[in-house]
């Protein structure tokens, strides 16, 4: 088996892996690809870099944005576009161009422009997962990065003001929704029964489009009319996704084993310990003597019964 | 435009058929133009010639300033000034001619993806190259820039064109790309669009549409404008069916109507 390659996203919310369009974006191509990703989910540690996420880890190399990551991953032969013809793979790069020309400045301002949006859900959202001083910061700085994104490419100069260009952009995200819905249509993916990248970029904006519970939904809306784009962020989900929301992969039958290994020894330990007290307690004079723990009963219920007895 | 003006516009463009004395404005063409801005003046040459629209070309120094929307080509037809290609398609179409009606829903789609992949790979590419390459910006894009002005009006006008397309890099994350990087990228763009076209004479099979506009805009440009070094244009030299497209088009179009420029070299 391939080491491991270590990916350090943003975690999940809302019934999603992950909230972040570019983690989820790189997640799914893994699952579709057969990659073997360990999903670190930034916390509130100090540990790894909240920079440039999502970042892949390898022992040689970090490599950083997504279009990077799976150009990485196909060329360490985890390819998920192997059946499609030469058109299709230039479809797919004319489509994504699409996506990041026509989708993402609503995506951006839905999440983090938006004043009910951002101060109500994005920004706790994201400042419960930094770590203190770096958590006022840092949603900020995001927050203005998206807005320069948005007036720099869509504004018109010389007034770069927001609210001329936001009936655009949204416009422009409704048009790109229905191009994409008219693409898929009733098949299961873009590019019949397998998934491939145009999926896993498609999945990975529109998903959190979907799920997120925002005050302002003027693009979600629009979203949830068409049903075979939900239809379709649904089955990804449901496929790909149900047994790893926490990030953890599918389990195995070895997993199984291991959990149940772990669970028996962390029981070992806990009677051990229980023991190591109750020996304790019955050399102390002050206490009067306390009956032993009976044995017949399975080590969970006997733990649990001890504990009661032992308590103050 | 907001929504209510746009359809104003449109609703005044649909009211008169198309003048005679259309003409399109650009920047001069000898010794300021830049290639970006000279690709999306073809684009929109190519795309009135298509639709059999007459228009006049007009080179003047200031055509980015009087531009509506600060960029370049703007048509002045009637009492109407519309800039850009899609505002102009749209403004065509308002008056009844149109490329791509025969399309259906899907082709559309299509369609309108290739475009933006032009744009945001072939476009900023070009862009990159003009503003962010020392040594293209040493040697060309500042001397073409500021020519009609006098100093210090040329330097600084160049300068603070060059530091509005740096932030626009960076915002989309292209600042920190080498040029290697854009290069590969512009190849991957040219390799789409080849394996697209096929063997096709255009895009959508018989008639040529906006995108096939659009890509002769960029191709041609880049094919037959002199920088510091041919690289990005041997990118474009290595798919040959590109290069047939661009020849068909130019034969097709601009030549016989006796409007010839340089002319692409067969390689």
């Amino acid at each position: 088996m391939a080491a491991p390659f270590e990916l350090s996203c943003w975690g999940g919310g809302w019934g999603l892996p992950s909230v972040h369009s570019e983690s989820l974006v790189v997640m799914a191509y893994a699952k579709f690809s057969g990659a073997p990703l360990k999903v670190n989910v930034i916390d509130k540690t100090w540990r790894g870099s909240r920079g440039d996420v999502p970042i892949l880890t390898t022992e040689d190399n970090i490599v950083s944005q997504p279009a990077k990551i799976l150009n990485f991953l196909r060329k360490q032969k985890y390819n998920a576009d192997y059946e499609l013809s030469a058109k299709q793979g230039a479809d797919t790069l004319a489509y994504i161009a699409l996506i990041e020309e026509k989708l993402l400045p609503a995506v951006l301002h839905t999440f983090w422009v938006e004043s009910d949006n951002y101060f109500s859900v994005t920004k706790p959202w994201f400042a419960s997962r930094i770590p203190f001083p770096l958590s006022l910061i840092l949603p900020g700085r995001i927050s203005k990065g998206a807005l320069n994104r948005i007036l720099l490419t869509r504004g018109e100069p010389p007034l770069y003001h927001l609210r001329e260009v936001e009936a655009q952009i949204y416009r422009d995200a409704k048009e790109c929704l229905n191009l994409l819905s008219n693409r898929l249509g009733t098949s299961q993916f873009f590019f019949g029964d397998t998934p491939s990248t145009l999926d896993a970029y498609v999945f990975g904006f529109l998903a959190p489009l979907y799920k997120v519970r925002f005050p302002k939904v003027q693009l979600q809306e629009h979203l949830k009319q068409l049903s075979n784009l939900c239809r379709f962020c649904d089955d990804i989900l449901n496929s790909y996704f149900r047994l790893s929301l926490g990030g953890i992969s599918p389990a195995g039958q070895e997993t199984v084993d291991a959990n149940l290994q772990k669970l028996t020894q962390l029981v070992n330990k806990e009677s051990n310990l229980i023991e190591k007290m109750d020996d304790n307690l019955r050399q102390s004079p002050q206490l009067p003597p306390r009956k032993l723990p009976t044995l017949k009963l399975t080590p969970a219920e006997e733990e649990s019964n001890s504990l009661q007895r032992l308590s103050p | 435009m907001s929504l209510v003006a746009e359809a104003f516009v449109s609703q005044i463009a649909a009211a008169e058929p198309w003048p005679e004395n259309a003409t399109l404005y650009q920047q001069l063409k000898g010794e300021q133009i830049l290639l970006s801005d000279n690709a999306a003046s073809l684009a929109v040459q190519a795309f009135l010639q298509m639709c059999n629209l007459p228009i006049k070309v007009v080179c003047r120094a200031n055509a980015e300033y009087m531009s509506p929307s600060g960029k370049v080509p703007f048509i002045h037809v009637g009492n109407q000034v519309v800039s850009e290609l899609g505002p102009i398609v749209q403004f065509v179409k308002a008056k009844g001619h149109s490329l791509s009606d025969g399309l259906d829903e899907v082709q559309k789609a299509e369609m309108k993806a290739y475009m933006e992949l032009v744009n945001n790979m072939l476009l900023t590419a070009e862009l990159y190259l003009q503003w962010c390459d020392e040594a293209t910006v040493g040697e060309i894009t500042h001397a073409r820039y500021g020519s009609p002005y006098p100093w210090p009006l040329n330097h600084i006008l160049a300068y603070q064109k060059q530091w509005e397309v740096k932030r626009k890099m960076k915002a989309i994350g292209w600042g920190n790309k080498t040029l290697d990087q854009v290069l590969e990228d512009v190849d991957q763009c040219c390799q789409a669009l080849s394996q697209r076209l096929g063997t096709q004479p255009y895009f959508f099979n018989k008639q040529p549409t906006e995108l096939d506009a659009l890509v002769f805009g960029h191709l041609y440009t880049i094919l037959t404008t002199q920088l510091t070094n041919d690289e990005l244009s041997e990118k474009v030299k290595n798919y040959s069916n590109l290069l047939a497209f661009c020849r068909r088009i130019e034969q097709h179009y601009f030549e016989d109507r006796g409007k010839g420029s340089s002319s692409i070299k067969s390689s």
